[in-house]
């Protein structure tokens, strides 16, 4: 169960990725969020344990993909990997997660909340209000259709566009 | 209820009468004779420190040093500059007598020392820090309103950026904490006011918050009925011990209960407007309280009406429909800030404290980043932000 959970959790971390990138593009309030996102800030999450990882830093023109980040800005912890199975399936949001202390975090919690706020956004798009409902207590409206933006992730992957940076 | 919660505090409390007789049996208990005593100027000029320390020294113990010149907003260059001085000095544990910002910057001092560090900034975060060192740490609160004394949380300002930082672990509370009346005596009535409200959020977003559980409800629910019992009396006549107690421990139940399910967006705004204008953190909360419950009202009703035998009584409560239940908790606040308002002058608005409205934008912009929000029970962007601060103008 572990195993099946890590793969998906490993998906679904680099689907966050390259929703990231493509929806700086798309949405006018995550394009907002980059614009004022200090240079060089650094998010390192780890899941479980030895569990699978996204480390991503934003250098003020391009959310990169890194293989390593030695000392991020803000390092997130999920505790286990069936919360982290839960929050990257959406079945938990972000807040809930922290409401139910899902994870650890290193770093100024006001770094926290702009990854939240960009992660609501990004669930918004890829999964539907059905589910949204569930884990935000108000979920953000999609300025353009999911689809655009799915269409541009596919597209994004076939063309190896997310690979590492460094 | 919420599917997963954690509850934590091992504060020992010492409550009531000769209390701070007692610190120095605790300490030795503990293995320390060199306590380094923190609080602040005007504490240090009006006698509360000096009751300490002659408390301590009857029962055989002395201060091996005294730091008193914690500011009133605190910095993380404050708590540095007094770990040197607690290292330099010898110390072997920490005695802090004062209110937020003293307790606060207490913490980090401890959190320094504890974790063996230089710079406090790195060790900010949630539940990230493994035990340390044991650094034994009594806490003597002289207001009745942060609760500090018993929550694993310390809040910090940040000079470079004049954010207010958050360091949230359970090795952040104290190991023992003094109630005792003799420290909120002699509190203005101003300040018992602003103090007593400061508390009383903290119990409401307890209560309210996406993190609140049955157990922090308890010591919150709790703690509303000793505020709404006691503030004004305590506020009116502050020589009334009874009033005087209750609100001590109403402040330490409210920070048992906010420590094991947050706050909300009162504290984001708050704090916002503690970093960005310097309005006084128990100021800020009493005038936003009630502007942020309306905000709230339509994801939270529910929570607000479970509250209302607590704020006015059962009998009262019981007279109001279910439905008008959530409106009427708010409205027994907003009667309270208003005859405590009318008792001492507290101020109600943001203009009566001169929050210029210009700096709205930027107090949004910091609130909405404020750990704080994460848990409120309705999401707030920038721009509900400034709503609300323009309610509360």
């Amino acid at each position: 169960m572990r195993a099946i959970q890590s793969l998906v959790v490993a998906i679904v971390l680099r689907v966050v990725h390259a929703a990231l990138v493509e929806l700086r593009e798309l949405d006018s309030r995550v394009a907002q969020e980059f614009a004022r996102m200090p240079e060089g800030l650094s998010y390192a999450i780890r899941t479980g344990h030895r569990g699978p990882t996204l480390f991503v830093e934003w250098n003020g023109q391009e959310v990169l993909r890194l293989r390593e980040l030695t000392n991020p800005g803000c390092a997130l912890r999920i505790k286990s990997m069936p919360l982290a199975f839960r929050l990257f399936t959406g079945q938990m949001g972000l807040a809930q997660a922290y409401a139910r202390h899902a994870f650890t975090m290193g770093g100024e919690v006001a770094d926290v909340m702009r990854l939240a706020r960009l992660v609501n956004i990004v669930e918004a798009y890829l999964f539907p209000k059905i589910i949204t409902r569930h884990i935000m207590t108000d979920v953000p409206e999609t300025e353009v259709n999911f689809l655009r933006a799915y269409g541009r992730i596919a597209l994004g992957f076939l063309t190896c566009k997310y690979k590492f940076s460094r | 209820m919420v599917p997963y919660f954690e509850f934590h505090n091992a504060v020992k409390l010492l409550c009531g009468e000769l209390a701070l007789e007692r610190i120095a049996i605790e300490l030795e208990n503990l293995g320390c004779e060199k306590p380094l005593m923190l609080s602040d100027a005007v504490l240090t000029k009006i006698g509360t420190l000096s009751t300490v320390i002659k408390a301590m020294e009857s029962e055989g113990l002395e201060p091996a040093a005294v730091y008193s010149d914690i500011p009133v907003d605190s910095s993380l260059a404050v708590v540095n500059r007094i770990a040197v001085f607690y290292r330099e000095q010898g110390c072997d544990s920490i005695v802090a007598v004062g209110g937020g910002s003293v307790i606060d910057t207490a913490k980090g001092v401890r959190l320094v020392l504890s974790q063996n560090k230089q710079d406090i900034l790195s060790l900010s975060g949630l539940d990230n820090l493994v035990r340390g060192r044991h650094i034994p740490f009594v806490v003597v609160p002289t207001t009745a309103g942060t609760g500090s004394e018993c929550t694993g949380v310390a809040v910090i300002r940040n000079d470079s950026n004049g954010v207010k930082m958050e360091f949230l672990s359970p090795y952040v509370e104290p190991d023992i904490a003094v109630i005792d009346t003799r420290m909120t005596q002699g509190l203005p009535p101003k300040a018992t006011a602003t103090t007593g409200m400061d508390a009383l959020v903290h119990a409401i977003e307890a209560c309210t918050c996406q993190q609140a559980n049955p157990l922090s409800s308890a010591y919150g629910t709790a703690a509303i009925r000793m505020i709404a019992e006691n503030v004004v009396a305590a506020t009116r006549n502050g020589k009334d011990k009874q009033a005087r107690f209750a609100m001590a421990l109403a402040s330490t139940m409210a920070g048992i209960a906010f420590s094991n399910s947050m706050v909300g967006a009162v504290h984001a705004i708050g704090h916002a407007l503690g970093g960005v204008c310097h309005v006084p953190h128990a100021v800020a909360m009493t005038i936003l309280l009630p502007h942020v419950m309306r905000y709230n009202l339509s994801h939270c009703a529910e929570g607000y009406a479970r509250l209302l035998p607590w704020l006015v009584g059962d009998e009262e409560a019981m007279h109001v429909p279910v439905e008008k239940r959530a409106q009427a908790a708010i409205d027994a606040v907003v009667a309270l800030a208003r005859e405590l308002n009318a008792i001492c002058g507290i101020p109600l608005t943001l203009s009566e404290v001169n929050v210029p409205k210009d700096a709205f934008a930027h107090v949004a912009e910091v609130a909405v980043n404020d750990g704080a929000l994460i848990v409120n029970p309705r999401a707030a962007d920038e721009a509900q932000v400034i709503e609300i601060l323009n309610a509360a103008y």
